[in-house]
């Protein structure tokens, strides 16, 4: 698995079989949990066959004030004959948002419509962080219809009117945020994290030499990312005051017009740069994992040269070497 | 770290299946085979394993056998093959993905548990990483853990987890529970626990060994502790050569393993459950498959209804080697613990584990117990002359036996005083692996 799924397997395991034809209603309550202090609530709360899904995100407030609740509404309003939004005071208490489905009034015809359905309520947390992303997008748009790129600015340099655009900023976790900065050639997307652990930033400072790398090397189509361990990127320095005692390290993304041509394209960018944080730390434990088991093999066959290097000791020899608690030999008495 | 109230991860990997879930949840979200599929020329093989292809060169370094190994400090360059390598270590499967890819070729089946202990780290490793990852969504370093270990673990393997849990995973918090602990505290749902303790025998039968084991409060009483070498496995293998015996039209194992759960019972008399059968043809059921084709194949179920698991009752159908009936063994665990626990052992046997969800299981074993406890107290009182006042036998099922092990971790994880009862990463990082060996009990909550 080399990259995460931004589906939720549990929640598409969950409606799957809910809207499997030989279902039989159940009361559910349960909790999921997803990336990024995301928290999933399943249930039943007045009869068997209505499912609510509620959700909780940490920078619900950030998401909200860039367009989600209207992105959501668009998308999950499709279903609305059965599905029920559950937004602002009508949410679960303890929960942002929810979605109440009542199985018996499911009118979709075939099992690619179930199946998106399916697919789209598994994707809610993506959605959710999508809307400041599309937000920026078409600002990115606008801009460029305002002031098309100068032909001649081959360096990409940024136009200096762009830098007064504002930030979108969404805290999604303690104290590590998601910057968006939208310009008329360019989005940048940048991302403060945190590595509590001294081996992990070790190891991040090496992946992320890696991705800019990446990029010179062979996969010219990818974005550009620039890296920062302390110093705080230009683009935000108005957001950011300090960098308290140097732990976080700042990632830049730069998504060129290609990146944003179509709505896949798009909405595929999105997908990937929100899963990005979770990737980013699930990778660096897969190198520790994959370097405990080079470790292990290692030991395993050192053990083996050591153990064949092991003398035979007789019964005779092992009795005079005996030795008492203070290292003293026993004298053998003839 | 900031707050944490992410509910905690309860994860119990036994032999046959894992349970995965959240604290709090009725039931665990994920029940699927602890077993991982890799790419079958991989290193993470054990070097003893069965013969792989290993058509890479031979390392240099005399003893690692031929699995790809000894690149580590060998060869620095990191060549172009060395990333392809890199990506065969990432292309495994974990869970029912897992029997899925190893039925195609180029990928071979691993359970890393065995008799309940981890066996091979490697492996369970990534197990771990694609649990966590994968099917729970969750970033370790937000939650804590409650994993649990059989009885008797050694603690050098508690020392592996938790460095496998606080170095690969930086996980906020790490608990290990031992298995019949939990499964003591699941039992408290049953309405026939009054007081809620932790003294009581448990009967842990899973899909590799069944375990009898007596803890008081809360402490496993090691020595008295008894392990039976039949457990689910055996039941199905049993079923499997009945049916090929009779030449049924399939015995494979998934249908021995389907006939065991949809049909098998425990009767309270062989012999008179033997006319029954002969005398109503209605007892014999059938199993019916839905092949990929469309054909339907028919397999007649008789007798292993209940003589499959009449096996914990009367040993010497199924093994040669092993003839204690699990009645008598429970009697004998009690009668080896402690004399001022036993009458509460007898009091509370608590069953957990897939395996002993045949029905009218502990009926049958409650009825078998009293007989031999009611035998020796009016011996004893022949003997003696004085009247005993009698011993409670009291067997336990309830609705959350099969998952016991996990429910219990359930409960006891979503305590408010669970995450006290933790250890850190930062006490791990303070005083080493070792801090694991220990790890204080959980007041009883009243
Ligand atoms: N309804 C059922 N009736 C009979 N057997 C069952 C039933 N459900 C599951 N089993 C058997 O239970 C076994 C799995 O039980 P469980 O999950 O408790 O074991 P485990 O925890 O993986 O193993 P262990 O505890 O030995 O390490 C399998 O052998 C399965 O066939
Ligand atoms: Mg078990």
């Amino acid at each position: 698995m080399l990259l995460l799924q931004p589906e939720n397997l549990l929640i598409q395991k969950t409606f799957s079989k809910a809207l499997s034809e030989d279902y039989i209603p159940a009361t559910l309550d349960r909790v999921i949990t997803d990336f990024d202090f995301t928290a999933y609530h399943i249930s039943t709360p007045s009869d068997k066959t209505g499912i609510l899904l509620s959700v909780g995100i940490k920078c619900w407030a950030d998401l909200i004030a860039h367009g989600t609740l209207e992105l959501l509404e668009s998308i999950y309003s499709k279903y609305s004959s059965f599905l029920q939004i559950l937004s602002d005071g009508n949410a679960e208490p303890g929960y942002n948002y929810g979605l109440y489905l009542e199985l018996g009034k499911v009118d979709l015809q075939n099992g690619e419509e179930i199946a998106t359905l399916i697919s789209d309520l598994s994707l809610l947390k993506r959605n959710c962080f999508a809307a400041p992303f599309l937000e920026a997008f078409g600002r990115y748009e606008v801009l460029a219809q305002e002031e098309p790129v100068d032909p001649n600015n081959i360096y990409g340099e940024d136009a200096p009117n762009n830098s007064k655009e504002p930030v979108i900023a969404l805290g999604y976790r303690d104290n590590e945020s998601i910057f968006i900065k939208p310009s008329n050639d360019r989005v940048t997307v940048i991302f403060s994290t945190i590595f509590n652990d001294e081996t992990d930033k070790v190891f991040s400072k090496v992946f992320l030499q890696e991705f800019s790398d990446a990029r010179k090397r062979s996969i010219q189509k990818a974005p550009q990312v620039i890296n920062s361990h302390h110093d705080i990127p230009l683009e935000i320095q108005g957001l950011e005051k300090e960098n308290s005692d140097n732990k976080k390290t700042y990632i830049t993304f730069v998504l060129f017009p290609r990146h944003l041509s179509t709505d896949e394209v798009k909405w595929n960018s999105i997908t990937q740069i929100e899963t990005f944080r979770s990737y980013f730390h699930y990778h660096i434990k897969i190198v520790k994992c994959y370097l405990h088991q080079r470790m292990r093999f290692r030991v395993q066959s050192f053990t083996k040269i050591l153990n064949r290097a092991r003398r035979d000791v007789t019964e005779e020899e092992l009795r005079s070497e005996r030795k008492t608690a203070s290292g003293r030999r026993f004298e053998q008495r003839t | 770290m900031a707050s944490i109230n992410t509910p905690a991860v309860v994860m119990d990997n036994g032999t046959g299946m894992t349970k995965l879930g959240f604290a709090g949840n009725d039931a665990p979200s994920w029940v699927f085979p602890t077993a991982i599929a890799t790419r079958a020329s991989g290193s993470s093989a054990k070097p003893s394993a069965p013969a792989k292809p290993s058509f890479l060169n031979t390392p240099n370094v005399a003893g690692s056998s031929g699995s790809t190994g000894g690149s580590f400090g060998t060869s620095p360059s990191p060549a172009l093959s060395s990333i392809k390598r890199d990506m065969a270590d990432l292309d495994f499967y974990i869970g029912d993905e897992a029997l899925e890819a190893a039925k195609g070729p180029g990928y071979s089946l691993h359970y890393p548990v065995r008799h309940g202990q981890i066996d091979n780290w490697d492996q369970m490793e990534r197990f771990w990483e694609t649990s966590i990852f994968k099917y729970l969504k969750c970033e370790p370093e937000d939650h804590y853990f409650l994993l649990t270990e059989p009885p008797l673990n050694p603690p050098e393997n508690r020392e592996n987890t938790a460095e496998i849990m606080f170095e690969s995973f930086n996980c906020a918090g790490l608990y290990i529970a031992v298995q019949a602990v939990l499964a003591l505290a699941a039992s408290w749902t049953s309405s026939k626990v009054t007081d809620r303790t932790l003294t009581g025998t448990v009967i842990d039968s899973g899909d590799g060994v069944t375990h009898v084991i007596p803890v008081a409060e809360g402490y496993v009483i090691g020595s008295a502790i008894k392990n039976i070498p039949l457990a689910g496995r055996d039941i199905t293998s049993f079923i499997q050569t009945m049916l090929r015996e009779r030449g049924e039209a399939d015995s494979s194992l998934k249908t021995a393993e389907e006939i065991k759960q949809k049909f098998c019972y425990v009767c309270p008399d062989i012999v008179k459950e033997f006319a029954k059968y002969d005398n109503n043809s209605e007892m014999f059921a059938k199993y019916i498959i839905d092949t990929v084709s469309g054909r339907k194949i028919t397999v007649d179920v008789g007798y292993e209804r209940f003589l499959a698991p009449e096996i914990f009752f009367n040993p010497e159908i199924a093994s040669s080697d092993f003839l204690t009936p699990l009645p008598e063994i429970v009697d004998g665990v009690i009668q080896a613990s402690p004399i001022d626990v036993r009458k509460n052992l007898y009091k509370n046997i608590v069953l957990s584990g897939g395996s002993t969800m045949f029905k009218d299981f502990g009926r049958r074993l409650q009825r078998d117990l009293k007989g031999i406890v009611n035998e020796r107290v009016s011996r004893s009182e022949r003997l003696s002359g004085a009247k005993s006042s009698g011993v409670q036998v009291q067997v336990i099922s309830h609705k959350r036996q099969k998952n016991a092990v996990w429910f219990g971790g359930s409960l006891l994880a979503q305590t408010s005083e669970f995450k006290s009862y933790c250890h850190t990463k930062q006490d791990y990082e303070e005083y080493g692996p070792n801090i694991v060996r220990n790890f204080s009990l959980f007041n009883v909550p009243r």
